[in-house]
């Protein structure tokens, strides 16, 4: 089983639970069983189209998925997924 | 409504003042229960953008990890997001908003010539194509009245 780590926003989506454990092979098994198990998460992690959103990354352990194998990682058990958003942001409007 | 504590918001103005004339960014840390959020502490973060850092911020995911875990540790949970506009209104820019996260409230800090001068929430869509503002609550917010 691998541990999914929940954001707090997303915690009224897992019962609350701020850590889910899910078995699968791969992280899009993991996460697809997230997602079956806990429905109402889809939407805030998946466009319409089925792709992650542009914000949310998904870390194994202490690596970004893009830097593996993306869905296609191997994880095994005790091995943590972590779902983070990439933040940024700044003035473009100095007249304000 | 946001209602960020003392000692957060003495931990957020310090770093925003530190960082000026550059963006300042960092996480939030406390409790919410429905649309009420209480801020308890505040994590400064650096800067990660790799440009001029008057106009622009970045939180690597790491450190954003980093203060998840923090949060847990300490029993709280990471509930939003600040960052800086130095000598600029605290408005939720275009920027800002492009590459946001409906997850969060997002506090911007007014810094002008080096001081905090006013600060306002926002919540973006998922879409990141609209923020709503949020009723924001900080010691001395009275005074340092909220516009944009």
């Amino acid at each position: 089983m691998a541990k999914i780590l929940i954001p707090t926003p997303l915690r009224q989506y897992t019962d609350k639970k701020d850590t889910v454990e899910l078995g699968g092979a791969t992280v899009g098994e993991v996460l697809s069983a997230l997602t079956s198990e806990h429905p109402d998460l889809r939407r805030h992690l998946y466009t319409d189209e089925g792709k992650l959103r542009s914000f949310v990354n998904v870390y194994l352990n202490d690596e970004d998925i893009r830097y593996l194998n993306r869905d296609s990682t191997p994880v095994a058990t005790n091995d943590t997924l972590t779902i983070v958003p990439s933040i940024a942001g700044g003035i473009t409007d100095v007249s304000h | 409504m946001i209602r960020i504590d003392n000692d957060a918001w003495e931990v957020m103005g310090s770093h925003a003042r530190s960082t000026y004339p550059n963006e300042c960014c960092g996480a939030m840390l406390g409790r919410s229960d429905g649309d009420d959020k209480i801020v308890t502490a505040a994590v400064p973060i650096e800067n990660s953008f790799t440009g001029s850092q008057n106009a622009r911020y970045e939180i690597r995911p790491e450190d954003l990890i980093a203060a998840d875990k923090a949060a847990r540790a300490r029993g709280l949970d990471l509930i939003g997001i600040f960052h800086s506009h130095p000598d600029c209104d605290a408005y939720f820019s275009k920027t800002d908003l492009e590459n946001s996260c409906p997850w969060y409230s997002f506090v911007v800090i007014s810094v002008k010539n080096g001081e905090i001068d006013h600060a306002n929430s926002f919540l973006p869509d998922p879409d990141q194509t609209r923020a709503e503002q949020e009723e924001l609550q900080f010691p001395g917010s009275s005074a340092l009245s909220a516009r944009i």
